[in-house]
C-alpha cells in the first residue's frame, strides 16, 4: 500500500534519523528533539514528492497536482522553502480556466495511465475557456487557496514581496472566488454548490449517499482502477461508486463544464467548502490590505457566506450539514464537514459545535484525531476513507479553529497527535481515530506538510 | 550543531588569531584554511599550532593547488596525493576534521574543445579509486577525513554531480572518504538540489556555500531556505564553509551571510 518509491525519501536521512520510527511513536510529540525528528522526516517526504513545479499528493496513488492538496501542502512547504510553496501555487494558477475556476487536477502528461479519470477522459483542451498549456480536470476542489497564499506570504514577507507573489496571486484568487460566488451559486442562496463528490474533497462522505442513490452507475467509460494498485480495495470507494462518479463527470464534461445543465442531479451546498470560501475571503482582505487595495468587499462577502451557512445548521445534530439544492433538503448526518465552520470568527453556534466536537459523535474524550463521520452512526467505519477515519487536514483545521478560540490545550493535543501519528506511521493518508492505526497510502504529502506545520515552532527550539 | 565558517583569505588581519576575531565578530563560528602545495601547508604548522592553542576554530582545509589527484600526468597525480596526505596529517595535528579536494580543477571539460578526454571514464575511475583509497587509509590512520568536492562540468570532467561522487565513494568504501557538496556547482549540475542532498545524505562530510553566481550566499538566486531545511532534514552535523567571491568589500558583505544561513540551519 506504500506509494511506490515515495518512502525512500523518508528513511534516507543522515545517521541520526535512521533506525525506524519507534522513537517517534513512543516519545512525547511536544518534546523539541522529537519535534525536530518529525520535522526532518516531513521535509524528506515533501522533497521526495516534489516534481520541479509542484508536489504530488503521493508518488504512486496520486501522480498529478491536486488543487486543495497543493494548498495544504504549501502551508507546510513554506517551512521548507517559501519559494517552493509559492511555485506550488503558481503551478496551480497556471491551470486556471478563463471563467476563473481552479481545476481539481492539473495532469502530468507523462502519468496519464496511472490515474483515472485522467487527461484523456477530460480532454480539457477541447472545452472552451480551458487553459491552452495545461491538461486539467473540469471539476474543482474546496477553495483553501487564498488562505494558503496568505500563509506563504507570512512565512517570508521579504521573499514574497521580492517575487511579487501577492500581486500576481491576488487577481487570480479574486477571479476564482467570483466563479464560485457567481456561476456556482446554483441555488441563489449565497453559497457555492459542488457538482460532484470529488469537489468536496471528501469523496465518499455519507453526506452524498442519498443523492448518490439516484445517480446512474452506467457510465460510458470503461472503468480502470489504477488506485487499487496502491491501496487496499476495502479502503477505497467501491466499483459501483466509481461508476456513479464517472457518470457525473461525463455528464458535466459533456455539457462543456458550463454549470448550466438544468437537470444536473448533483448540486450540493457543503458546509466545509463554503467555510473555506469565507476563510479565503478573509485572507483576500488581508492580502488586499498588504497590497494597499480596498478589502472591505472581501470581509463583507465572508460575512454573507457565514450568514448564509446558517441555513445548513442542524440543531438536533449540533453541527452543519450539506443541502441538496435540487430539493432544498439538508442531509441529516453529522460529518467532519459540518464542524469546519468552527474556523469562522464571531460564530453564533460555536458553543454547540464545540460540544458536538467533544461529544459522542466525534472526539468523545477518547479519539486521537477527529473522526470524519459520526461515531454513533451504525455505518461508521474507522478504516474506510471518508466514512469514519481521521484525516490530518481536517484535524489540523480543527486545531487551527481551537487555537483561535483560545482552546489551546485541545489544539495542542490535536497538533501533538498529528505530528506523532504522521511520523510513526510513515505519513499515512488517514488513520483510525481511536487507535491511530494507519490506512490508505503512505508518504502522503499533506500529512507530511501539516505534521511539519504543527511541529515547526517546537522543532526550532 | 552545524558550524558556519569562512575561508581565511577573506578575513582582514595578519594572523589567524586576528582573522578569527573578525570571523567571530561577523557571526562565523570558525575559519576554513586554504592548504597550498609544495608542502607549504605543513610549513605553516607553527602558525597553525599557535592559532589552535589560542582557541581558533579551524575544522577544515580546502586545497589550494595547481594539480589534483585526478591529473592526467602520473607524476602530478602522485604529488597531489603526497600533498594531501601531508595536509591531512597537519589537520590531524591541529585537531581539525579534514581536507577537501576536487578530482581535478581546470584540467579538462567535456563541454569545451577538444571535448574528448585522453582517458576513458573507466580509467578516470581507476585513477580516482587508487588515490582516494590511499588518502582514505591515511585519513583514517590520522583520525580525520578526506572530502571529495564535485565540480561543475566546465571545471572538471570526472565528478560533477553528488551522485557521481557517491558512486566513487561506494567503490572506495571507506568511512573516512566523504562528499563535500558545493552549492554553486550543485546549482549548475543538480536538477533538484534538495533531492540530490537527500540521496547523498549518508555520504556528506562537509559543505561549501556559494551562490548561483559564485558570490557570497544571498548575492545570487539559490534557495537558502530549502538548502537549510534539507541539511536539517538529513541530520547534517558538519561544517558549512563560505567559499566564494564577494559582491563588495568583505566587511560589508560577509557579516550578512551567517544571519542568512543561520536563519535556516
Amino acid at each position: 500500500m506504500t506509494a511506490a518509491g515515495a518512502s525512500d525519501g523518508v528513511t534516507s536521512g543522515g545517521a541520526t534519523l535512521t533506525g525506524g520510527s519507534a522513537d517517534v511513536g513512543t516519545s512525547d510529540g511536544g518534546h523539541p528533539a522529537t519535534a525536530a525528528l518529525i520535522a526532518a522526516r516531513s521535509t524528506a517526504v515533501l522533497e521526495a514528492n516534489w516534481r520541479k513545479t509542484h508536489t504530488v499528493p503521493a508518488a504512486g496513488l496520486y501522480p498529478h497536482q491536486w488543487s486543495w492538496d497543493s494548498s495544504f501542502i504549501a502551508m507546510g512547504l513554506r517551512r521548507v522553502s517559501p519559494r517552493r510553496a509559492g511555485q506550488e501555487m503558481d503551478a496551480l494558477f497556471a491551470g486556471q480556466w478563463d471563467d476563473g475556476r481552479l481545476p481539481q487536477i492539473i495532469f502530468d502528461p507523462h502519468r496519464d495511465q496511472d490515474y483515472a479519470p485522467g487527461a484523456s477522459f477530460w480532454q480539457s483542451r477541447s472545452i472552451p475557456g480551458s487553459p491552452r498549456h495545461a491538461e486539467t480536470a473540469g471539476l474543482v476542489q474546496p477553495p483553501n487557496h487564498a488562505w494558503a497564499v496568505w500563509k506563504i506570504h507570512q512565512a517570508d514577507p521579504a521573499e514574497s514581496r521580492r517575487r511579487s507573489f501577492l500581486q500576481r496571486s491576488y487577481p487570480k484568487l479574486v477571479h476564482w472566488h467570483e466563479y464560485l460566488s457567481g456561476r456556482r451559486d446554483r441555488g441563489g442562496s449565497g453559497l457555492a454548490c459542488i457538482v460532484h463528490p470529488w469537489e468536496s474533497g471528501t469523496d465518499n462522505s455519507p453526506l452524498w449517499d442519498t443523492v448518490m442513490t439516484r445517480i446512474p452507475a452506467d457510465c460510458k467509460t470503461v472503468l480502470n482502477r489504477p488506485d487499487l494498485q496502491h491501496a487496499d480495495a476495502g479502503e477505497r470507494p467501491s466499483q459501483k461508486e466509481y461508476g456513479k462518479y464517472f457518470w457525473m463527470a461525463e455528464r458535466y464534461r459533456d455539457h462543456g463544464c458550463d454549470d448550466a445543465d438544468p437537470d444536473y442531479p448533483f448540486l450540493l451546498e457543503d458546509p466545509m467548502f463554503n467555510t473555506l470560501l469565507a476563510v479565503s475571503e478573509l485572507a483576500l482582505a488581508d492580502i488586499a490590505a498588504e497590497l494597499g487595495l480596498p478589502g472591505e468587499a472581501h470581509a463583507e462577502r465572508a460575512a454573507r457566506i457565514t450568514e448564509a451557512l446558517e441555513a445548513l445548521y442542524v440543531p438536533e445534530l449540533g453541527c452543519y450539514s450539506a443541502r441538496d439544492v435540487t430539493d432544498g433538503t439538508v442531509v441529516p448526518k453529522a460529518t467532519i464537514n459540518g464542524l469546519i465552520p468552527l474556523l469562522l470568527p464571531d460564530h453564533a453556534n460555536t458553543d454547540q459545535l464545540l460540544e458536538t466536537l467533544n461529544g459522542p459523535r466525534f472526539m468523545d474524550g477518547r479519539a486521537l484525531m477527529v473522526p470524519s463521520y459520526d461515531a454513533t452512526a451504525e455505518d461508521h467505519n474507522p478504516a474506510l476513507y471518508w466514512r469514519g477515519p481521521a484525516w490530518f487536514n481536517m484535524s489540523w483545521m480543527v486545531s487551527e479553529a481551537l487555537e483561535r478560540l483560545g482552546r489551546t490545550g485541545q489544539a495542542e493535543f490535536l497538533r501533538g497527535n498529528i505530528g506523532r501519528l504522521a511520523a510513526q506511521h510513515d505519513f499515512p493518508e488517514y488513520v483510525d481515530p481511536w487507535t491511530g492505526a494507519a490506512h490508505g497510502t503512505r508518504s502522503f504529502s499533506w500529512t507530511a506538510a501539516l505534521a511539519l506545520e504543527t511541529t515547526y515552532h517546537r522543532s526550532a527550539l | 550543531m552545524t558550524l558556519i565558517t569562512v575561508q581565511e583569505q577573506h578575513l582582514p588581519g595578519t594572523s589567524l588569531e586576528e582573522k578569527f576575531e573578525y570571523a567571530l565578530a561577523w557571526g562565523y563560528d570558525g575559519i576554513e584554511l586554504r592548504s597550498a602545495g609544495d608542502l607549504k601547508f605543513k610549513a605553516r604548522l607553527p602558525e597553525l599550532r599557535r592559532a589552535r592553542n589560542a582557541g581558533v576554530i579551524m575544522p577544515t582545509a580546502c586545497v589550494d593547488m595547481t594539480h589534483f589527484v585526478g591529473a592526467f600526468d602520473g607524476e602530478l597525480r602522485r604529488d597531489a596525493v603526497v600533498q594531501l596526505k601531508s595536509q591531512l596529517s597537519v589537520m590531524a595535528e591541529i585537531e581539525g576534521r579534514g581536507v577537501m579536494t576536487p578530482a581535478s580543477y581546470g584540467m579538462f571539460s567535456k563541454r569545451l574543445p577538444p571535448f574528448i578526454p585522453p582517458r576513458t571514464a573507466d580509467e578516470d575511475t581507476a585513477v580516482l579509486m587508487e588515490a582516494f583509497s590511499e588518502l582514505g587509509e591515511h585519513a583514517a590512520a590520522e583520525g580525520v577525513e578526506i572530502y571529495l568536492e564535485p565540480l561543475n562540468r566546465y571545471e572538471d570532467h570526472m565528478i560533477n554531480t553528488l551522485a557521481d561522487g557517491v558512486r566513487l565513494l561506494k567503490l572506495v568504501g571507506q568511512d573516512s572518504v566523504r562528499l563535500a557538496p558545493d552549492t554553486y556547482h550543485m546549482n549548475i549540475e543538480e536538477s533538484d538540489p534538495a533531492a540530490a542532498l537527500q540521496d547523498a545524505a549518508g555520504y556528506i562530510g562537509h559543505v561549501q556555500a556559494s551562490d548561483s553566481n559564485r558570490l557570497e550566499p544571498g548575492a545570487g538566486n539559490i534557495d537558502w531556505a530549502l538548502f537549510g531545511a534539507t541539511l536539517k532534514s538529513i541530520g547534517y552535523q558538519g561544517t558549512v564553509a563560505l567559499e566564494s567571491r564577494l559582491s563588495g568589500p568583505a566587511e560589508d558583505v560577509l557579516p550578512r551571510v551567517p544571519s542568512l544561513l543561520g536563519r535556516y540551519l
